[in-house]
């Protein structure tokens, strides 16, 4: 009933790519033999190193301080120009098609090669770090709210331009209330991405608790390492709960 | 007053017109129940009537002005004396049905002010007496969610009569409610016929209730008006003719 001839197919074809995939990556799991160096390697991280802790929660606000600027600056100016990417409130058919295929061209570039071409313009430093973030999060915050969008219920807009309203204000007050719980659950999660992202940008020399995290690894301070790490995870969870708080608080 | 000439609807990539020559004339006064069966063209007619739908050809208008040949600014401030209540309600999700019943002010103000969502003490005041007149007067602040369907419709009908309309349409405003509630609805909708001196017109499924409340009934089939009259004339002959087809179209 369930198990198709068709199935056995699918199934040889997907342990194909397995295997291929496994050569490519070398994956070979007695290389675990030497795992003694990775238990000594750690156990070099404790106990941790806590006199540089006040540099590190300043560092760690301005990671903070990153990710929110560029994933807070990037949804404000995703969300007109989604209206625009939409099928359902485009002005034009090939303004909607320009939006799109511009939106997709803005987030097929990872934000590190952003980052990378942005740090020759304006030095190291966090700013060009959040402008990377925010170029990338208008690309795909555009894509997601233009989806959600594309699928809100197009009766209360016509309901607002029964009442006379004009069409761009019907359509904005009413999809925006629609939409809104899912724009913020978006933009929680690509916050969290964000503070990632930033980490990243750190190791080429963004600044935050990234910049801290490479240059104590690179100067083999492991019991600061572990301390960083530790922060990191704190962060990441903190902005998590946050961000299901808030969207509670909305719905 | 209204005055419909003429007026044909074909939809692209139809090969059949939704309306063809259609010839109808309302005044101030009539309730008008349009009747037909399911892709007859009622809902049509009606979006034809305040533009969300453009004639193919003919004319629509409404106090010697043609809708059909209006830009969108002028079509604007025609809409806004004609209330519309849907089948879905299109109330707005996640706002107050008194903000919902505030939104029935847009067309007059502008778009600046709607956005910020200032509104002058009396027209609050009026927005809170509409929402009384529908019975509503206990859930002003509930969101629109958390409404059975006859409220929704309720807070529908508020938002429609906030424009002080002098036209108000239905598409289809019972079909999605009991047959208890659609005679409370109806019941009400009479009433503010009455006490605001309307033209209404409305599409309902339900030929029992058409009869009961309507004082002129339009029967439509395959885009054509088969029926134009008083209830007391609509017979089973005329009913046949309305509600049964040799071929059962499939349409949506």
């Amino acid at each position: 009933m369930w198990f198709k001839r068709r199935n056995i197919l699918t199934l040889i074809i997907l342990s194909l790519f397995v295997f291929i995939s496994m050569r490519l990556t070398e994956f070979d799991l007695s290389k675990f033999k030497d795992f003694r160096n990775m238990i000594d390697f750690l156990s070099r991280w404790f106990p941790m190193d806590y006199e540089k802790l006040p540099l590190m929660i300043q560092d760690s606000l301005e990671t903070l301080a990153m990710a929110f600027l560029g994933s807070f600056f990037g949804l404000l100016i995703a969300i007109p120009i989604s209206f625009i990417a939409a099928k359902n409130t485009s002005p034009s058919k090939y303004l909607f098609h320009f939006t799109r295929v511009t939106l997709s061209f803005i987030r097929s570039i990872p934000e590190i090669v952003f980052g990378l071409i942005l740090l020759t313009a304006l030095g190291l430093g966090p700013f060009p770090a959040v402008l990377a973030i925010m170029f990338h999060n208008v690309g795909v915050l555009g894509k997601l709210v233009s989806e959600l969008i594309e699928s809100a219920d197009p009766g209360p807009q016509e309901a607002m331009k029964a009442v006379g309203a004009k069409k761009s204000f019907a359509n904005l007050f009413s999809i925006l209330p629609q939409i809104w719980p899912n724009v913020l659950s978006h933009y929680f999660y690509r916050f969290e991405v964000a503070i990632r992202t930033s980490l990243i940008l750190g190791f080429i020399g963004g600044g935050g608790i990234g910049q801290r995290l490479f240059n104590d690894f690179k100067t083999f301070q492991y019991s600061s390492v572990s301390l960083d790490v530790l922060i990191i995870m704190i962060i990441v969870i903190v902005v998590d709960l946050f961000g299901s708080y808030v969207r509670n608080k909305i719905i | 007053m209204l005055k419909i000439k003429d007026l044909s609807v074909r939809y692209r990539g139809s090969r059949e017109d939704a309306l063809s020559s259609i010839n109808l004339t309302f005044q101030t006064g009539e309730f008008v129940c349009i009747l037909g069966q399911s892709g007859a063209g009622k809902s049509t007619l009606i979006r034809c009537i305040n533009g969300l739908q453009l004639p193919s050809t003919g004319t629509v208008s409404w106090n010697n002005q043609d809708i059909s040949t209006m830009k969108e600014e002028q079509i604007r401030n025609v809409r806004r004396e004609m209330g519309m209540i849907f089948q879905h309600f299109n109330l707005i999700p996640r706002l107050s049905v008194l903000q919902n019943v505030l939104t029935g002010m847009f067309g007059y103000r502008n778009t600046f002010k709607n956005l910020i969502g200032w509104f002058t003490d009396e027209e609050v005041k009026r927005a809170k007496q509409v929402i009384s007149d529908v019975g509503l007067n206990d859930l002003m602040y509930r969101r629109v969610e958390h409404l059975s369907g006859g409220q929704k419709q309720r807070v529908g009908i508020a938002r429609a009569l906030l424009q002080q309309p002098k036209l108000l349409l239905g598409d289809e405003p019972v079909s999605s409610l009991d047959p208890g509630t659609s005679n409370h609805i109806f019941t009400l909708l009479q009433e503010m016929h009455n006490r605001h001196r309307l033209l209404t017109i409305i599409n309902v499924h339900d030929f029992e209730l058409a009869r009961r409340f309507a004082t002129r009934l339009v029967a439509l089939k395959d885009g054509k008006v088969i029926f134009d009259g008083i209830p007391e004339d609509f017979k089973d002959k005329q009913f046949n003719d309305t509600y049964h087809s040799i071929k059962e179209k499939v349409t949506t």
